[in-house]
């Protein structure tokens, strides 16, 4: 777990979260509105960019050589440069919709809401696991396991659960190949 | 651990590259035979995936009501204000 992101519950992250809005929000407003663009696409671009930066700070060999507040703003002015360049594209080749093709991809997002439905218990906890790298013995405090040997079970039940599931959904779904 | 989670334990080391070269050269061979093996691998590959998209939808949720809170309680009334003068500049 990296220094900037160590405690992972959601009242801690929300802190983390406000406090990169205050400090690197302003100059990235800046510059994308100087780039012609308006505050919605400025709000769009830092969400953006604090979901690629919260996710570089999860990674073990993150470390931390610029402050976070140049390191949010790199990340979303790199995202608002490539915006303008993908709308520059769909221009030239109009009648194509290049918006259409890069948007999402349905079957996954199909997927996505099932298990919500039907195995949010299961996706909460290996989510907790795999994408906010939780180490075991908070995964087991935060779900109520007794030790992280119980809790390392239950994941590897859910994994094989969810895994029937979705297999299960997408043969349904036959065209979910990503 | 019950035989099937023991199978879907190696299938995550090897897909994660951990475990020993015994172990994944092990695993290579077992699933050239094996195609009930080699189809939980597929799975258990795309289930990673969605999971990552599923971790990623949530925290953007979280953003976004960050960012609601923001741009909407009097107690951040003062950063609400700045960032709205940016946009109220001249060209």
């Amino acid at each position: 777990m990296s220094a900037v992101v160590e405690e992972v519950n959601v009242a801690t992250r929300k802190e983390i979260i406000i406090n990169w809005y205050q400090r690197a929000f302003p100059i990235l407003a800046d510059y994308i509105r100087k780039g012609g663009g308006d505050l919605e696409q400025a709000r769009e671009i830092f969400q953006e960019a604090v979901v690629i930066y919260y996710e570089k700070s999860l990674q073990k060999e993150f470390s931390q050589e610029k402050d976070d507040k140049a390191y949010l703003f790199g990340i979303g002015r790199n995202l608002w440069r490539k915006h303008l360049r993908q709308t520059r594209h769909t221009v030239e080749l109009q009648g194509h919709d290049l918006a259409e093709e890069r948007d999402q991809k349905p079957l996954t997002t199909k997927i996505l809401r099932f298990l919500q439905q039907n195995g949010e218990k299961c996706m909460n906890l290996l989510q907790a696991y795999y994408y906010e790298k939780l180490p075991m013995a908070q995964l087991a405090d935060r779900f109520g396991y007794g030790s992280e040997r119980s809790a390392t079970v239950q994941k590897y039940k859910c994994l094989e659960k969810i895994r029937d599931q979705i297999k299960l959904k997408s043969l349904r779904y036959e065209d979910f190949l990503d | 651990m019950r035989t099937s989670l023991i199978e879907t334990a190696r299938i995550e080391n090897w897909l994660f590259e951990a475990g020993s070269t015994e172990e994944r050269l092990l695993m290579e061979a077992q699933a050239l035979t094996n195609a009930e093996l080699r189809e939980h691998i597929t799975w258990q590959s795309k289930t990673y995936h969605l999971i990552e998209e599923y971790g990623r939808e949530k925290l953007r949720a979280e953003i976004r009501a960050v960012e609601q809170e923001l741009f909407q309680s009097s107690k951040f009334s003062s950063f609400r204000i700045k960032i709205l003068s940016i946009f109220n500049r001249k060209k």
